[in-house]
């Protein structure tokens, strides 16, 4: 029998909790202990990058033009102007733009 | 000639620095916050749910992608998975704040970090780097972040209810834009390219061929693991 979805989400959002503040403190017990190796570094770091990418790719390419001209502009933007406000609301306006104007 | 160091210091005046320095920044994350919370309303999160996520987890890349998969019922492994390689990063900035933090006890230690995000992150190295050795200025910056998180949150959550029909105003594709932003927009360099590139790939792939959210680990390690393989001197900028 599964937990009712009460306790589910208390669980998932305690692990996530656990999770995040873990890996702060983490960091300082290994550096107490043994210096990173600059491999482990790149490793660590091209990760957290891609763990992202993975989590959106199925989303553009599964889609309406709306979503895939978001990420475009919303892309583009973040990339020209560094400026992540702007990056998002030209998304959405993208997004709402093609389902006005193509369906 | 030798500067002599100032020793480490946290104290209220430096905390008050520190928040006073994070406010222009603040008012972006209130931004965002206002975002999570109508992304978590019509992604059927309740408001606790929501709340709750902001108020302890609080690190907006893990939260947009838990939306992702807040479905029940939850995948509780998958989603631990997820988080842990988002916040592998984490690890390796406070690592980089540990020479700073060792002066403390170790238990002032750990509480220092509890409010660690990207951006005090980032403020505080900087200014460590100008000689500021006052704490407050991590924490201070840490706490107007939080602040400003959770009232966003409260905002979007009361607001973002009255929205029938999200499509239509383009509300479905902030939590894309976002996590677009976060990776795009941070520091972009050729060399990840390639990582990037292969992580897209073998994601889709275990997207369409494996049980649900595997492809979130797949693309993860895979991106990690191009990375290493690739000629150290690509990488080198990204060695700091």
């Amino acid at each position: 029998m599964s937990p009712s979805p009460v306790w589910q989400s208390l669980i998932a959002i305690t692990l996530m909790v656990v999770i995040a503040y873990g890996s702060r403190v983490l960091g300082l017990l290994i550096m107490s202990r043994v210096p990173l190796g600059p491999r482990v570094r790149r490793f660590v770091d091209a990760m957290s990058s891609s763990v992202l990418i993975a989590v959106i790719t199925p989303i553009i390419v599964h889609g309406d033009g709306g979503v895939r001209l978001a990420a475009v502009a919303a892309g583009t933007v973040a990339v020209v102007m560094r400026n992540p406000l702007v990056s998002i609301a030209t998304g959405m306006l993208c997004a709402a733009g093609w389902r006005w104007w193509v369906g | 000639m030798k500067i002599k160091e100032n020793p480490t210091r946290l104290d209220i005046a430096g905390t008050w620095r520190g928040i006073r320095m994070m406010l222009p920044l603040a008012v972006f994350t209130i931004a965002f916050g206002l975002a999570f919370g109508v992304a978590a309303v019509h992604q059927g999160l309740a408001g606790w749910e929501a709340m709750l996520m902001s108020l302890f987890v609080f690190a907006a890349p893990s939260q947009f992608a838990a939306l992702e998969m807040w479905h029940s019922p939850l995948p509780l492994l998958a989603l631990a998975a997820v988080t842990l390689a988002i916040h592998t990063r984490h690890m390796l900035m406070s690592a980089a704040l540990y020479p700073w933090l060792k002066a403390l006890p170790q238990r002032q230690q750990f509480a220092m970090v509890i409010l660690l995000t990207d951006s005090n992150w980032a403020m505080a190295l900087g200014e460590y780097q100008r000689g500021e050795r006052n704490l407050g200025i991590l924490l201070g910056g840490g706490i107007a972040l939080w602040g400003a998180w959770v009232i966003g949150t409260a905002v979007g959550l009361a607001f973002g209810g009255g929205i029938t029909e999200p499509e239509r105003f383009g509300l479905d594709v902030i939590m894309l834009c976002f996590l677009l932003m976060i990776v795009v927009g941070g520091n972009t360099r050729a060399a990840m390219a390639l990582p990037w590139l292969a992580a897209a790939a073998s994601a889709l792939m275990a997207y369409w061929w494996l049980p649900p959210y595997l492809h979130v680990m797949v693309g993860a390690i895979t991106g990690g693991v191009v990375a290493v393989l690739l000629p150290g001197r690509w990488l080198r900028e990204s060695a700091s």
